[in-house]
């Protein structure tokens, strides 16, 4: 769903439920009402952003530090040509929860969620055993300011 | 850390993804978990002043919400003032994500934030308006070329609860 087919009511829900979804018995009739709809329509709406792509998940977001998780973020760099099967056995680990191809060196970076360090590390050996490859930069941040993806839709 | 029996159960059912998109989402938790809806919220409400739960909300998919150039861009700050600039980027609208990272060989970058644009110009404009903010002697945009995978981490997949578990909140 390209951006312009957004209209208005879409554009105040996703700026509405971007920050709170309602911890109430009936969220949508909440959001209906603040978005100047019934809660039917409300729910139907985010169904269709959620079809469309455009929302990615609705509900809880956890803090995996203090669910008793660890997490990084790595960094390695592979040549173009191998890229596509560095990604494919670095997404098969299920720890695995965000890979991307960036510009520059490095040029592939993942984010890593698992019970402790240790196990953060075995994933790791996996990933470089089984793609062949070495130097993987493991960076675990020090201080976090801001995880929330909160982008006003105009 | 998360020991309670009743606070695990709760959390293995809100983080099934279709949840949110049914009508009375708590509701539905509460039946499957043979629980009053109030216990659901008022456990959920703990969880989320406790800061286990960030936030209820929704996440957009960035590129498909009219934000179709990203990049992460790393700042080398001063160790000394990492504390300040990180304050100051994460104050900008369009940063989703800002921590402070160790350095390492090749890379001596230590501030790292995710940024969000419309177009390219948009982009530039916002990590320029971010250089401002920032104090560093020198930055880097990583812009993303290729998304792999984006998925929302699953907690107590192999949890087994006691039969008799509690429930008390």
């Amino acid at each position: 769903m390209a951006k312009h087919m957004l209209d208005s009511i879409d554009k105040a829900l996703l700026n509405i439920i971007q920050g709170g979804f309602p911890l109430k018995a009936e969220p949508y009739e909440e959001l209906g009402r603040m978005a100047g709809v019934s809660g039917d329509e409300a729910l139907f709406r985010v169904r269709r952003l959620v079809e469309a792509g455009v929302v990615r998940k609705v509900g809880p977001f956890f803090d995996a530090r203090k669910m008793g998780s660890a997490s990084t973020l790595c960094a390695v760099h592979v040549p173009l040509e191998r890229i596509e099967h560095v990604a494919s056995v670095v997404n098969s680990r299920p720890e695995v929860t965000h890979n991307y191809q960036r510009d520059g060196v490095p040029n592939l970076w993942f984010t890593v969620i698992a019970p402790s360090k240790e196990a953060i590390g075995e994933v790791v050996s996996d990933i470089c055993e089984r793609a062949g490859i070495r130097l993987v930069h493991n960076i675990p941040a020090a201080r976090m300011f801001k995880v929330k993806v909160d982008l006003k839709v105009e | 850390m998360i020991h309670d029996p009743g606070d695990i159960a709760l959390i293995r059912v809100l983080q099934d993804e279709g949840l949110f998109l049914t009508a009375r989402p708590f509701h539905e938790a509460a039946q499957r978990l043979g629980w009053s809806v109030e216990e659901v919220l008022a456990r959920s409400a703990t969880l989320l002043e406790r800061g286990v739960i960030r936030r209820f909300g929704a996440a957009l998919t960035p590129r498909n919400a009219g934000f179709r150039h990203n990049a992460m861009v790393v700042w080398d700050v001063d160790d000394k003032k990492a504390e300040e600039a990180g304050s100051a980027l994460s104050g900008h609208p369009r940063v989703s994500h800002c921590y402070i990272r160790p350095r390492f060989e090749g890379f001596p970058f230590n501030v790292y934030t995710m940024v969000h644009g419309s177009s390219r110009e948009d982009l530039e404009a916002v990590i320029a308006e971010l250089a401002e903010r920032a104090g560093a002697s020198r930055r880097k945009a990583l812009h993303t070329l290729r998304e792999f995978k984006k998925s929302s981490p699953v907690y107590f997949i192999n949890y087994r609860a006691e039969p008799a578990g509690s429930t008390t909140a």
